[in-house]
């Protein structure tokens, strides 16, 4: 195995030529692979996952160090921050990274952040009991029209995926609804079964990848039908603008030579290419939905932008 | 008796030996974190995650909840002899253990949490299996007006958690709201007390005020003091706990186990809460309240079989549910789906030998900490012979790596070092820290559910005396608040305090 690893790592460093200045990447040591988000989430899982593969496919080791905090700020700062070496990774999710910086001026600089790859993309949706009179988004929105204010929606927090799809869904049925905030899917979760709350925002995967058996799924919030959900109808399909999903990739600094993120980029694409990653990544009930750096980065903006309309809205909502 | 053969059915996975092994390993692994400072489970369990990926998947399940409830064995053993408590359950431990450990009795006082533990972890393992689907749905009648009123009953309960005038237990109580309202309001996205600083934004670590207000500040007091460093050795005779020790102990083993089989199942802080509300109940019921907080054996037993049965009915909303019902239990689920596993009621009816083998397993990884943490109390009481001037420099740097591991950022330990600053001027001005780490836990629980509660009710403040749970709870409150008040109390809690300072 040893051997495999430096006999990878010695052709990569010749396909890559002498001429370069990071010849030697990414051989020298470990890359540390930051990961935003406390250990143990569904973030921490994937990447945990993910990094032997993506070792695999680069010949070289990855650690994987946890810095929680401020919705993933801190992780960014520091990865932002590191010697640009290559060396230094951070996992990325949307839509904190971007919600961050409309509401506060962040610590890091965004224009030295550069997307390396997307690895799965996560439409948001509302569930509510199993029992419950809604069997879709239409009956959800018939009763809130009947009664302004009575629907309580589960969230977990402002400016969260699940806050910014019922903005999205208020705005675009005209309808009124109570948010409720919640410190985490599984709070949110708890109460509705408790009959607490009428309905909650959950992602696709995480409801997937539950016990679902006491919930109904009213749609799902995605350009297309995720993956992951095939016969679960969309907003759109219902006739709701509504569109919003989470991210999660790897990000690197832009400082980085590109050569080296391209590289990382293409590892990613094929570990997740894998068929014995894509077991795992079912098992966990992963969205896969790989955009290469060059992609990704050119996507973003447009999120962005959708994100910004929405946000103001919630600002004036306050 | 249908439960009987699923229970058997328990056993015979459970006593495989290689669930029996990796029992032993979680157990053990357990007990070692626990006694570390600062190391919690949650840290571990996250590093060993990915190794699980290569076990059979209730092999995996079974190490990783003896990692669990084997640190709640070992962090009792740090809380009773170096005061130092690694999580919420054992704040209240290391207020009387600590003394028992001062006065001599630190064996006795191992022993009877070790054997304390191990009975409530019996009983609530029992409880699992007979009443986990019943427990559970009573879990879910708990909503936001519930909690609040909850709140306010273990609120006005930390107060009792001290030794001095209930004015300055009230004031330590408010001190630990503020601390816990510092962060990022999720509501409303404002920041709150964190001047700026990012660190700041999601509040305080728990780990990060326990180690300072109780193991730095205690670490300062010893090395003022010449002549008494640590704890004092000369004493130290009795490994076993007497007769007296034993008649005490049993009727509070039997209350704590009560209570937090009951409050374990609550979502969101019921665990934390089992061991506060074992210690006012303890000291409510017993004759001589003044002996708590001087060594009381009853003050150990209750809280350590309360936190140890709430550690294991903690497990009955995520396996009946699928919802976990705290971090750790959030870290197990994710170790389920790893293997394929969701747990929740489909699970109980499809792979009952996954829910069984966990319970039945929980029951023996619980007698193999018995067996493991009794003849290790003679090398943990040796412990306390050790030269301070040697221990002390070994306890820091425990809790400097633990706090540093939460977060892996070095303003976690500066920080730490700030409150233990803090927490030496208490110790000065006789304020105590418990009640304080009391209102820095619940506080946040109290707001968020009060504005949840007034969210959903639109302003009316009606929900919280119109659901039945949530009355009885505030009648409750009141009633324990007038009993404060009373002349009668309040004369007991000036004696106790009188004799305190003679």
């Amino acid at each position: 195995m040893k051997h495999l690893i430096r006999n990878t790592t010695l052709a990569t460093t010749l396909l890559l030529g002498a001429g370069v200045a990071h010849a030697d990447w990414p051989g020298d040591r470990p890359i540390e692979l930051i990961v935003a988000f406390a250990p143990g989430g569904g973030t921490d899982v994937m990447n945990r996952t993910l990094a032997p593969f993506i070792e695999k496919e680069l010949g070289a080791k990855i650690t994987i160090l946890n810095r929680p905090g401020a919705s993933g700020e801190i992780a960014y700062t520091a990865m932002t921050e590191a010697n640009p070496d290559g060396y230094t990774a951070s996992s990325l999710n949307t839509p904190g990274y971007l919600t961050m910086q409309m509401d506060r001026k962040v610590r890091f600089d965004p224009k030295k952040l550069c997307l390396v790859a997307r690895i799965v993309e996560d439409p948001g949706s509302f569930i509510v009991q199993a029992n419950s009179e809604f069997n879709s988004l239409k009956d959800l929105v018939a009763y809130a029209k009947a009664n302004p204010g009575a629907v309580t929606v589960g969230t977990t927090g402002l400016g969260t995926d699940e806050h910014l799809a019922m903005l999205q869904l208020e705005k675009s049925a005209g309808v009124d609804f109570t948010a409720v905030t919640f410190n985490g899917a599984n709070e949110a979760r708890t109460a509705l079964l408790g009959g607490h709350v009428m309905a909650i925002g959950i992602n696709v995967g995480e409801f997937v990848g539950s016990d679902h058996s006491a919930f109904k799924n009213l749609g799902q919030f995605a350009e297309k039908r995720a993956v992951i959900a095939p016969d679960l109808p969309t907003a759109k399909e219902q006739g709701y603008e509504v569109l919003i999903s989470s991210e999660r990739g790897i990000a690197m600094g832009c400082d980085v030579p590109e050569n080296i993120r391209t590289k990382f980029s293409d590892a990613v694409r094929k570990a997740l290419d894998n068929p014995e990653f894509q077991g795992k990544a079912k098992q966990q009930s992963l969205a896969l939905s790989y955009l290469s750096s060059e992609d990704w980065n050119r996507e973003m903006p447009v999120r962005a932008e959708r994100l910004g309309a929405i946000w103001k809205l919630a600002k004036e909502q306050q | 008796m249908e439960f009987l053969d699923l229970l058997s059915l328990g056993f015979s996975e459970a006593l495989t030996p290689t669930n029996l092994g990796f029992c032993l390993l979680g157990a053990l692994l357990g007990t070692l974190i626990g006694v570390l400072p600062g190391i919690g489970p949650t840290a571990t369990i996250a590093v060993l995650l990915p190794i699980t990926f290569y076990l059979p998947p209730l092999a995996g399940i079974i190490m990783l909840a003896g990692i669990y409830y084997g640190a709640q064995y070992g962090g009792s053993t740090t809380a009773i002899l170096v005061n130092l408590p690694g999580e919420a359950s054992s704040v209240v431990t290391a207020i009387d253990g600590y003394r028992m450990a001062r006065n001599g009795r630190a064996g006795s006082a191992l022993a009877v949490a070790a054997l304390g533990s191990f009975f409530a972890g019996t009983v609530a393992t029992f409880g699992i299996a007979i009443a986990g689907p019943t427990l559970s749905s009573f879990a879910l009648s708990f909503g936001p007006a519930e909690y609040v009123s909850l709140m306010l009953f273990g609120l006005l309960a930390a107060t009792v958690l001290a030794r001095g005038p209930v004015l300055k237990a009230i004031g330590m109580v408010l001190l630990g709201l503020l601390f816990g309202m510092v962060g990022i309001d999720a509501s409303s996205g404002e920041e709150r007390l964190t001047f700026s600083a990012v660190e700041l934004f999601d509040g305080i670590d728990f780990v990060v005020i326990a180690i300072g207000l109780f193991g730095f500040a205690e670490i300062i007091e010893n090395l003022e003091n010449h002549e008494a460093r640590g704890v004092l050795v000369t004493k130290l005779s009795r490994l076993w706990p007497t007769g007296e020790d034993f008649r005490r102990a049993w009727p509070a083993v039997l209350r704590g186990t009560g209570v937090g089989t009951f409050l374990g199942v609550l979502p969101g802080g019921g665990a934390t809460l089992a061991s506060f509300c074992a210690y006012s109940v303890e000291k409510k019921a017993s004759k001589n309240p003044k002996e708590f907080g001087n060594g009381a054996v009853e003050g150990v037993a209750g809280p350590e079989a309360a936190n140890n049965a709430g550690a294991q009915s903690s497990f009955i909303p995520l396996l009946t549910l699928g919802i976990p019902s705290n971090n750790m239990m959030a870290m197990m689920l994710s170790a389920f789906i790893i293997h394929g596993i969701t747990p929740g009621p489909t699970v109980l009816a499809t792979q009952p030998e996954i829910f069984w083998g966990l319970v039945a397993s929980m029951w023996v990884g619980n007698l193999m900490l018995v067996v493991i943490n009794l003849p290790l109390i003679g090398i943990w009481v040796k412990l306390l012979t050790v030269p301070y001037r040697l221990l002390y420099p070994a306890i820091l740097l425990f809790c400097c790596v633990g706090v540093y591991s939460i977060n892996n950022r070095i303003f976690d330990v500066v920080l730490a070092a700030g409150f233990g600053l803090l927490g030496y001027a208490f110790r000065k001005a006789k304020c105590e820290a418990g009640p304080l780490l009391l209102g820095f836990v619940l506080g946040p629980l109290l707001e968020t559910n009060i504005r949840r509660a007034m969210t959903i009710s639109h302003g009316d403040p009606g929900v919280f005396y119109e659901r039945p749970i949530s009355l009885l709870l505030l009648i409750a409150t009141v009633g324990m608040f007038v009993l404060m008040i009373l002349p009668s109390f309040r004369r007991t809690r000036q004696e106790a305090f009188q004799d305190e300072e003679a």
